[in-house]
């Protein structure tokens, strides 16, 4: 990316520059922790279609683009609200329902594979999966790979390790991402970006995409960050669009900022359970047109409750149930 | 004092856990079990999480394993593919001792579906998928939670994501995995069962208070030896009040 292009904008000016139909995309965070819902809930207000979605460790974000039809594939090693539901139910039902392609790995692998992305890497080699059915059965078949370029043609290939005679290896391809979504503690107009606590693989997944939006909850003056290079994460090299968003995680968690919103997680474990009680959640979110109206939608007070307590790290007695 | 099952699945996991030592706590009634061993007879043990936190230490309850309530007093938090590493690495030198997983169906020998039931490609039911179960499973010692279900102790899982013993000693070796690790105990509302050493073969090895073997039998859909079972110590009135109190006041989880 071309130092001279100013990348800070709107999450709509974002994902419409950067976001294709047909694209690979990642998600960054951890199922209920650093989600760029954002971000997310932008592509679905776009109507972005025929995604090729690298999980990793998915949350309710990713169920939210599967149910509002954005989904063409999805690389699954996990996906729910944990604690809040058992697994996704919009992913739950296109599996069941063959609408779907799907391929199952490991979390452990996904991360290693995001890693061999980040550092260059064609492939990765691994014992994890080896003796599963995750190294046996392939959910997309190599035929069905072919009619789809951005996937690699082998789910794995397992070989002999060259240095160890005798001994096998799982060969993971590493992934093709188009475009990596991420949501920070804070980043410059620049593209320096700074993730407080729990990195996650943001930090691969971003290096390895070819473009990264990232939203952010404070931004500060590029100057501002280079007093403390050792607290950053990524400079602007890796970053294409720099979106200005508090709040740009919730219902997630925030390291230093917010706990979850547990009403939004049970709320939408309960509407998701049917196609019209999922569309009937999404449309007061998807009819925001910008981060304020979000922000409006849920208030003030609502955000401020969810807010952490310091010394703690997250908020102590916070309504679970 | 009276207790609930899950209770006394919670102080069964908990009594898995050595003072000292490393565990790998996944998400579910793990965290409860771990969370409850730490606050009272294994205030030294160690817990790992797959997202990458080493020795967190929560005080109230996570929802998840990247549940911030897991960050509090941890002593590193790292990037999620040292996690990856450090599984790999200090499980083979012993350093880790266990790992905890959970599942919705189990055969004999220890091999967990988390996946689903029916045709991997058409389904019945979907599940969440391995998450780091297959990781746990590959390279540590597992203590694994179930339902006790007769649907959910079957002779052949539909689909193995997290493998056991595989099919008896050699069977490990056979498909390449570290042949000195595998499912060592399984926690269910009901029960504890092992892995005899020898044939590698799950036998029933205690049964709760107030659960008879005649109910663990009936709700085994294998045979299930039964020989060598006594009866658990009942959890103490010191335990349930720490878990009633201070661990799972609002009863998320038991």
């Amino acid at each position: 990316m071309d130092n001279t292009t100013p990348k800070l904008m709107t999450a709509q000016q974002a994902i419409a520059r950067y976001v294709h139909d047909g694209d690979c995309i990642a998600i960054g965070g951890f199922v209920t922790n650093r989600r760029p819902y954002t971000l997310v809930l932008e592509v679905i207000r776009q109507k972005k279609k025929d995604l090729y979605v690298e999980g990793g460790p998915s949350g309710g974000d990713i169920d939210m683009l599967i149910g509002a039809g954005c989904v063409k594939a999805i690389m699954v090693s996990y996906i729910a609200n944990s604690g809040y539901s058992q697994v996704c139910r919009r992913f739950r039902e296109a599996v069941e329902n063959g609408t779907l392609l799907f391929e199952d790995y490991s979390l452990d692998v996904h991360t290693i594979a995001y890693h061999g992305a980040a550092l260059g890497l064609s492939y990765v080699p691994v014992k994890n999966m080896l003796g599963s059915d995750l190294a046996r059965l392939w959910g997309i078949s190599s035929e069905t790979r072919r009619k789809h370029p951005k996937l690699p043609v082998h789910k794995y290939i397992i070989q002999e390790d060259p240095f160890h005679p005798g001994d096998e290896l799982c060969c993971i391809p590493t992934p093709n991402i188009d475009v990596a979504l991420i949501h920070v503690q804070m980043a410059s107009p620049g593209g320096i970006i700074r993730i407080t606590g729990l990195p996650f693989q943001d930090i691969d997944i971003a290096t390895a995409a070819r473009h990264t939006i990232v939203t952010c909850e404070e931004l500060a003056d590029d100057e501002e960050m280079r007093k403390n290079p050792e607290w950053n994460s990524l400079p602007g090299l890796c970053i294409d669009a720099v979106v200005h968003a508090p709040f740009g995680a919730h219902p997630s968690q925030c390291y230093d900022f917010y706990d979850y919103d547990p009403q939004f997680f049970i709320q939408y474990d309960q509407a998701s359970r049917t196609s019209d009680g999922f569309q009937r959640f999404l449309e007061p979110l998807v009819a925001c047109y910008d981060h304020d109206a979000y922000l409006d939608l849920w208030g003030a007070s609502h955000l401020e409750s969810l807010k952490i307590k310091p010394g703690y790290g997250y908020r102590p007695g916070l309504r679970r149930k | 004092m009276n207790w609930t099952e899950k209770q006394m699945m919670a102080v069964a996991l908990a009594r898995q856990i050595e003072n000292g030592k490393s565990y790998i706590i996944g998400t579910g009634l793990p965290l409860i079990g771990a969370t409850l061993a730490k606050s009272t007879t294994a205030p030294k043990a160690r817990l790992i999480f797959e997202t990458a936190i080493f020795e967190g230490n929560p005080e109230e309850l996570p929802t998840s394993v990247s549940d911030l309530r897991v960050h509090y007093r941890a002593a590193a938090l790292l990037p999620q593919y040292r996690y990856f590493g450090i599984q790999a690495i200090y499980a083979k030198r012993g350093e880790i001792d266990a790992g905890f997983l959970g599942g919705a169906q189990i055969d004999p020998y220890g091999n967990l579906n988390s996946t689903c039931i029916g045709d991997y490609h058409y389904p019945h039911t979907r599940f969440t998928g391995s998450g780091g179960a297959n990781g746990i499973s590959t390279y540590c010692d597992t203590i694994i939670v179930m339902k006790h279900e007769k649907r959910r102790f079957i002779h052949k899982v539909d689909y193995v994501t997290s493998p056991g013993w595989i099919d008896g000693p050699e069977g490990r070796a056979k498909v390449g995995l570290p042949p000195d690790k595998g499912p060592r105990a399984v926690i269910t509302e009901l029960g504890i069962m092992r892995f005899d050493t020898q044939s590698k073969r799950i036998y029933l090895a205690e049964y709760y208070p107030g659960v008879s073997v005649a109910q663990i039998l009936r709700n085994t859909g294998f045979d299930l030896n039964v020989t060598r079972a006594v009866q658990s110590e009942a959890p103490s009135d010191e335990i349930l009040d720490i878990l009633t109190h201070k661990i799972d006041p609002s009863r998320l989880m038991t």
